[in-house]
């Protein structure tokens, strides 16, 4: 069972902190750290920094995103802010206006 | 598991409603539309359109309003609800309950005071503003 679903009606805004899965279907301001893989769904709205596992972005995402393993920046995805992790991938038909800071 | 958190109400909130998890913990405010079960903590105040299920080990600090309210974990707040309070045996609640309808298991925990604003069937509206 997923850990944490954040509806498509519904709206967080502060600070999240988890150990387990978090799904994005609605909306989150503020921060989320997680020590687990954070999902953004197509017509979900995160406007926080996002530190996370892995990070993966089907929705609007504004805020810088870090990840310990990897960052999926998916069609349709949209991410306005700076990436930092190891391995990074940007879909065919994603936006993404920010900078990548690979850890080399 | 507390046994009157029923399945059907797990599948509800499994398919459209929201979940914070045992492991996740919120500090700011909640709100939307839909359903809310909360397994871990949360500090500050929750709005929904829908249930709220507070489940046993869950922890709220803050005021808390929905559409129906079942507290089965630890709240320290107000909670207000149109459609009514459930306290399960489980749970410890620390504040004001507004409801038209409020249940109280035994085994629970509460202090604070209970607006139950309901309204009266006829017969006793009849009888209090009669000529006796």
């Amino acid at each position: 069972m997923a850990g944490t679903i954040i509806g498509s009606g519904m709206t967080i805004e502060g600070e999240i902190t988890s150990d387990e899965e978090v799904v994005v279907v609605g909306t989150v301001r503020g921060k989320l750290h997680v020590d687990a893989a954070v999902t953004v769904e197509t017509g979900a709205v995160v406007e926080a920094d996002v530190a996370a596992a892995s990070l993966s972005i089907g929705g609007t995402m504004t805020g810088n995103a870090s990840a310990s393993d990897r960052v999926d920046l998916l069609t349709g995805g949209r991410l306005v802010g700076d990436v930092k992790a190891a391995r990074l991938t940007i879909a065919d038909g994603a936006s993404f206006k920010g900078n990548v800071d690979m850890d080399v | 598991m507390s046994p009157a958190a029923t399945a059907v109400e797990m599948n509800d909130l499994d398919t459209n409603g929201s979940v914070l998890g045992r492991g996740t913990r919120v500090r700011g405010r909640i709100q939307g539309d839909g359903d809310l079960r909360v397994e871990g903590t949360v500090e500050g105040n929750v709005t929904v359109s829908g249930e709220l299920l507070i489940d046993e080990g869950a922890e709220i600090q803050g005021n808390v309003d929905a559409a129906v309210v079942t507290i089965g974990g630890v709240i320290t707040g107000d909670v207000a609800s149109r459609g009514g309070i459930v306290v399960r045996a489980s749970a410890k609640v620390t504040g004001n309950m507004g409801s038209p309808e409020v249940t109280l298991e035994e085994g629970a925990e509460f202090s604070g005071r209970i607006e139950a604003d309901f309204e009266l069937p006829t017969e006793l509206l009849d009888g209090s503003s009669g000529a006796r």
